[in-house]
């Protein structure tokens, strides 16, 4: 039998934050992302994206970093793969382009760990599960989430147009109203992780 | 034999830990045998056992499997039905100083298969925990995360994904029922299969899940 892994959490505190330049969403409506969508599926077939969950704790909880866009609306660092790249070289792509400053010599050591959630889309829809449902053949998106294991300092730069947001896991939980149902549900795959939680 | 979730290894040894190879429901047989006196008491009796058990014993520890088979294409998850809504997994409380293990073949065994199989005849293959969680009160609602008050928990309960073989005899005691319930109609349905049940497909998701054709 596995026994339960562990993840090291430290303090946010232990991080620190700057900026740069913004990376605008490439579409500015749900309906423009899922018509390029249709157009990238009908050139590479399914997409594939991956996302990272980076751990800190505080108050001896463990939070989650989110990205947040305007005012509302949060996603987890990540996004689509080139078709054919290798899931942890492209996560660290996404990584980097989201929260690593520009310069080369500044590139955090990504440490990628246990992939712990696999979505499902269906079809150009917004709606994922947590399966590929009956019947469907030709799913339009898999999406997997990875736990990225943090060390104990590092530096990230946010680009200027998204917050960095650290949000309990508490209050994730069940929250499908305001993270939807991928974000929401990661507490309880989360559950299984032995929180190693460090203090600075 | 179609791979659905069909994912790339990335060259991580967790590869093959995550295929569960899953079985057609009818290459299972299932017969009933006499229901395990039963501890009818009030709640009020029961709150007060719970209490009397913590105060000796410290937090209450559950395991529970998680046990999939295919039909119509489709996993499904064994679960028990009593007294005709209340669901639950093959499972129970762990004696004081019992290993996980121990304790769900001890529960398997008791829910599953003939009780008078010492030898351990029926091997029961428990595979990973999947899930943890703790209430930090015997009636409060199950949480998948340690209480951020820092209070000790009094109840916790994991969840184990257990793997079967391609046939096996199931004995299930007369006053359960047995059933196999499609992943699709457990996901999001809380109300009727509560938290922890209802988020095993989120708990699965990771895995591959191979159905054989036999």
């Amino acid at each position: 039998m596995v026994a339960s892994p562990v993840v090291n959490t430290y303090p946010l505190s232990s991080y620190s934050f700057g900026t740069k330049e913004p990376k605008m969403e490439k579409d500015t409506s749900v309906a423009d992302r899922l018509a390029r969508m249709k157009l990238n599926y009908m050139k590479e077939g399914m997409r594939t994206s991956v996302e990272a969950i980076l751990l800190v704790q505080e108050h001896n909880h463990p939070h989650i970093l989110l990205l947040q866009i305007g005012n509302t609306f949060c996603k987890l660092p990540g996004g689509r793969l080139k078709p054919g790249e290798n899931e942890v070289e492209g996560l660290k792509r996404k990584l980097s382009s989201k929260l690593a400053a520009n310069s080369p010599n500044m590139q955090p050591n990504w440490q990628i760990g246990e992939c712990v959630a696999v979505w499902w889309r269906p079809n150009f829809e917004t709606i994922m599960y947590p399966y590929c449902p009956p019947h469907i053949s030709k799913p339009k998106e898999c999406k997997k989430l990875y736990v990225v294991h943090l060390s104990e300092r590092e530096y990230f730069a946010v680009p200027k147009n998204l917050k960095l947001l650290a949000v309990p896991l508490f209050e994730l939980y069940d929250n499908v109203q305001r993270y939807g149902p991928v974000i929401s549900t990661i507490p309880q795959q989360l559950s299984r992780f032995q929180f190693n939680m460090i203090s600075g | 034999m179609p791979i659905i979730n069909a994912r790339s290894n990335n060259g991580n040894s967790d590869g093959d830990r995550l295929v569960v190879d899953i079985y057609p429901l009818s290459s299972y047989y299932f017969s009933s045998k006499p229901a395990a006196a039963s501890k009818d008491e009030t709640i009020a009796d029961r709150a007060l056992r719970l209490k009397s058990n913590y105060d000796a014993f410290g937090m209450r520890t559950c395991v529970e499997a998680v046990i999939l088979v295919e039909l119509f294409k489709h996993p499904h998850l064994l679960l028990l039905q009593s007294k005709n809504c209340i669901y639950t997994l093959p499972g129970g409380r762990l004696r004081p100083g019992e290993s996980d293990i121990d304790g769900l073949k001890r529960k398997l065994l008791s829910k599953l298969s003939v009780d008078d199989d010492d030898n351990y005849r029926t091997h029961w293959e428990v595979s990973e925990c999947i899930g943890t969680w703790w209430k930090s009160d015997f009636e409060t609602l199950p949480y998948p995360y340690l209480p951020s008050s820092g209070r000790t928990p009094k109840e916790c309960t994991k969840l184990y994904l257990v793997k079967l073989p391609s046939n096996r005899d199931f004995i299930v005691p007369k006053n359960f029922k047995l059933l196999a319930v499609p992943m699709c109609q457990l996901h999001e349905n809380r109300k009727t299969y509560g938290s922890i049940i209802a988020g095993i497909p989120q708990l699965l998701s990771r895995f591959s899940i191979n159905m054989v054709r036999t």
